[in-house]
C-alpha cells in the first residue's frame, strides 16, 4: 500500500500529468470565479477531450479541474455576495460581512487556507477510509440518509438565530425552501407539480438563479443604498492587510477547521448529499463553538470562523465523495456521477479493482487532490491582496458590472429567460428575509435536501412502512434532532435567568 | 419597516402553504405525500408568526445575516431601494427586448454615466472593458446561446 501511495504521487509529478492537472486547475479557477457557470457542468463538458488520455492523466485534468472550483468560488462570495458557486453561499453569511468591514484580505485567507486543509484532509481521507467507510456506508438506508437530512435543517434552522421566535423564523424559511423543492415533476407519479402550466418549471427551479437571487440582489440593493464602496470608509491602507491574519485564523481554530473538513468528508461519503450541504452543516457546526450568546451573535456580521466552517467542507468533500465513487461505483454528488462516466470512458471499473490492481491510479487521485489545492492556494495568495483592494473600488463602478455577473450567472442555467424571473423573484424574497430579520440560509438548506428528502422519505415508506421509524439509527437521528433543536432553546432560557439575577 | 417585512414573509407562506394543500390534495398520494407533510405544519408556524407579529408579544432574536444599512433617513433609504430596483429591472426589460449583446454595454454606461456620474472617458472605457469581456468569454469562447431581444425578432 505504500508503495502503490509513493508510485501514485510519482505518477502525478510526470511532467505531461503536471501539464494537465495545470490546465485543468486555470480551467477550474475560471469556472469558480463566474457565477453561474458549475463545476459539474465543467466536467461534462471536458470529458469528450480525455479519450485520448491516460488515466492518470485524465483523472489529473478533470480532478485538478474540480478540486479548485469550491476554492474559488469562495473568491466573489467574500468580496461581492455573489456566490461563484452553489457550494459556496454559505461563506458570504461572514465572508462578505468582513469584505464590508475592510477585512476582505483576512476572509480571503481564512477561506483559501481553510480550503487547503479542508482539501488535504478529504484527500487523506479517500486514502485511509476505503476498507473502513463500506460498513458504515452499508449501514445507512432510506431512513437513515432521511433523518439525516431532517438533523441538517434543523441544525441549521434553530442555529441561524437566537432565542424561540428567531428559531420558528429558521423553520419557517427551512420549511419554504423543501416547498419550493417540490416545484417539478415529482420523481414517482410524474404529476407536474405547482408548474403553472409551464413547461419550464417541469425540471423544478435551477438552483443557480434562487442563491444568486436570494443572496446577490439584497447586496446590490444595500450597496445603490449605501453609494459608497463594498468596505465603505475603511482606509484603503488596511485592506491589502489582512492575508496572513486569515492564515493565522486557521490555525488558531484548527481543531474546528479540522472538524469541519470531517462533516465535509462525511457528508461527501453520503450518497446524494452533496457539497452545497456540507457547507451549511460546517456553518451550523461553527456557529456552535461560540461560547455564549454574545460570541454567538458575531455570527453573520463577520465571524472568521464562519468562513473557516464552510471554507474547509467545500473541499473536503471531494475528497469523501470520491470514496464511493471509486469503492463502490455508486458517486456521492452530481459531479462524481460524471467522473464515473470519465472511469468508464476510460476503461476502468470502479469497484475492488481500483482498490487492488488501480491502487496506484486511486492514490494519483489523492495527489492530485492535494497538489491542485496547494497550487491554487498559492496562486491566489500572490493576488490576494490586490483582490481584496477590489472592496474599495466605487459602488457605482462596481454596480453595473455585478449585476451583469448575476444576471448572466442566472442565464446561463438552462439559457431560458425564466432563469432570470426566477432570480428576480427570489431576489425579491431574500431582500424581504433581509429586512424583516430572517436567516436565509436554512432556506436554501430545504431547497437544497428537499428533492433528496422526499426520495429518502418514500422508499422508507414504501418499504418499511411505520416500521422505519422504530430503526436504531433512525431514533439515535431523531434524538439528536430534538437536541438540536432544545439546546439553543435551553441556553437562551439559562441566559435569560442569569441576566434577571444579575439585574 | 423590520415588522412589516415579516409580516409580509408570513402571510405570503401562509397563502403559498394554503395553495399547497388545496392543489396536493387532488393529486396522487405519492405525489401529495411530500408537499402535504411540509406545508400543513408550514402554515401553522407562519400563522404563529403572523400573530406574533400582529401582537408583538416577543421581539425576535438577532439574525446571523447580512443586515442593511440603518445610518440614512428611512425616506433616503426608501428612494434609494427604489432607484435600485428601477434598475434591476430595467437591466431586465432591457435584456427582454435588445437581448444580451446589446443590453450589457447599455446598462454598464447609463449606470456609470447617469447614476454614478462618473467622467465620460471613465464610462467608455469600463463599458468597453465589460463588453470585450462578455463578448470574448460568453459568446466566443463559451458559445453560450443568448436570445436575440424580442424587439430584434419582431422588426424581423
Amino acid at each position: 500500500m505504500i508503495d502503490a501511495f509513493y508510485e501514485g504521487l510519482l505518477l502525478v509529478l510526470q511532467w505531461k500529468t503536471l501539464a494537465f492537472m495545470s490546465l485543468g486547475i486555470v480551467l477550474g479557477f475560471w469556472v469558480g470565479l463566474l457565477p453561474g457557470l458549475g463545476g459539474a457542468t465543467t466536467l461534462a463538458l471536458m470529458l469528450p477531450f480525455i479519450y485520448t488520455m491516460q488515466p492518470v492523466q485524465a483523472f489529473a485534468f478533470l480532478l485538478g479541474m474540480h478540486a479548485v472550483v469550491a476554492t474559488t468560488g469562495d473568491i466573489t462570495s467574500v468580496l461581492f455576495g455573489v456566490p461563484g458557486e452553489g457550494t459556496s453561499a454559505a461563506t458570504i453569511l461572514d465572508g462578505h460581512a468582513m469584505a464590508k468591514k475592510g477585512e476582505a484580505g483576512r476572509a480571503l485567507g481564512a477561506a483559501l487556507t481553510s480550503s487547503l486543509v479542508g482539501a488535504i484532509v478529504g484527500a487523506f481521507a479517500l486514502a485511509l477510509a476505503v476498507p473502513v467507510v463500506r460498513p458504515v456506508v452499508l449501514t445507512f438506508g432510506s431512513p437513515e440518509l432521511f433523518m439525516l437530512a431532517i438533523v441538517g435543517l434543523a441544525f441549521i434552522a434553530s442555529l441561524s438565530s437566537q432565542g424561540g421566535r428567531g428559531m420558528l423564523r429558521g423553520f419557517l424559511a427551512g420549511g419554504l425552501g423543501l416547498l419550493c423543492a417540490t416545484v417539478g415533476q415529482d420523481p414517482q407519479a410524474g404529476v407536474a407539480r405547482f408548474t403553472f402550466d409551464a413547461l419550464y418549471l417541469w425540471q423544478g427551479l435551477e438552483l443557480v438563479p434562487v442563491l444568486v437571487g436570494i443572496f446577490a440582489i439584497p447586496e446590490i440593493v444595500g450597496l445603490v443604498v449605501r453609494r459608497t464602496s463594498i468596505a465603505g470608509a475603511v482606509p484603503a491602507g488596511k485592506l491589502n492587510q489582512g492575508a496572513w491574519e486569515g492564515v493565522k485564523d486557521t490555525f488558531r481554530h484548527f481543531w474546528l477547521t479540522i472538524r469541519c473538513s470531517l462533516i465535509g468528508t462525511f457528508i461527501g461519503i453520503m450518497p446524494g448529499m452533496g457539497g452545497a450541504i456540507a457547507q451549511w452543516m460546517a456553518y451550523g457546526h461553527a456557529t456552535q463553538s461560540a461560547r455564549n450568546a454574545e460570541e454567538r451573535k458575531g455570527f453573520g456580521a463577520g465571524d472568521v470562523r464562519g468562513v473557516l466552517g464552510p471554507g474547509a467542507a467545500n473541499n473536503s468533500k471531494e475528497g469523501g465523495a470520491l470514496i464511493p465513487t471509486v469503492a463502490f461505483g455508486v458517486p456521492g454528488s452530481s459531479a462524481m456521477a460524471i467522473l464515473l462516466g470519465g472511469f468508464f470512458l476510460l476503461g476502468l471499473v470502479p469497484g475492488p479493482d481500483m482498490l487492488t490492481t488501480h491502487l496506484s491510479v486511486t492514490f494519483s487521485m489523492v495527489w492530485t487532490i492535494v497538489l491542485a489545492n496547494i497550487i491554487t492556494v498559492l496562486v491566489c495568495f500572490a493576488f490576494l491582496n490586490k483582490l481584496a483592494k477590489l472592496t474599495a473600488v466605487r459602488g457605482a463602478l462596481l454596480i453595473p458590472v455585478i449585476l451583469v455577473l448575476v444576471f448572466i450567472g442566472s442565464y446561463t442555467a438552462t439559457n431560458h429567460y425564466g432563469d432570470i424571473l426566477v432570480m428576480l423573484l427570489f431576489g425579491g424574497i431574500g431582500y424581504l428575509m433581509v429586512l424583516g430579520g430572517w436567516p436565509r440560509a436554512p432556506f436554501v438548506l430545504g431547497l437544497v435536501l428537499g428533492k433528496i428528502a422526499e426520495n429518502y422519505l418514500y422508499i422508507s415508506i414504501a418499504r418499511y412502512e411505520a416500521a422505519w421509524l422504530t430503526r436504531p439509527v433512525v431514533l439515535v437521528l431523531m434524538a439528536l434532532t430534538l437536541g438540536v433543536v432544545l439546546y439553543p432553546l435551553y441556553q437562551s432560557r439559562r441566559a435569560g435567568v442569569k441576566k434577571a439575577a444579575h439585574a | 419597516m423590520h415588522s412589516k417585512a415579516s409580516l409580509t414573509l408570513a402571510l405570503g407562506i401562509m397563502a403559498v402553504s394554503a395553495y399547497a394543500i388545496v392543489a396536493a390534495w387532488a393529486w396522487p398520494l405519492k405525489a401529495a405525500l411530500f408537499p402535504l407533510a411540509i406545508a400543513g405544519p408550514l402554515f401553522c408556524l407562519a400563522a404563529a408568526e403572523a400573530l406574533w407579529g400582529i401582537f408583538g408579544a416577543a421581539p425576535a432574536g438577532e439574525v446571523r445575516d447580512f443586515r442593511l444599512s440603518t445610518e440614512l433617513p428611512r425616506e433616503e433609504a426608501r428612494r434609494r431601494t427604489l432607484v435600485a430596483l428601477a434598475w434591476i429591472l430595467g437591466f431586465f426589460a432591457a435584456i427582454v427586448l435588445l437581448g444580451f449583446p446589446y443590453a450589457v454595454p447599455l446598462l454598464v454606461f447609463l449606470y456609470v454615466k447617469l447614476q454614478g456620474r462618473e467622467s465620460w472617458p471613465l464610462s467608455i472605457v469600463l463599458t468597453l472593458a465589460v463588453w470585450a469581456v462578455f463578448y470574448g468569454l460568453f459568446d466566443r469562447l463559451l458559445h453560450l446561446p443568448f436570445a436575440a431581444g424580442w424587439l430584434f425578432a419582431f422588426l424581423r
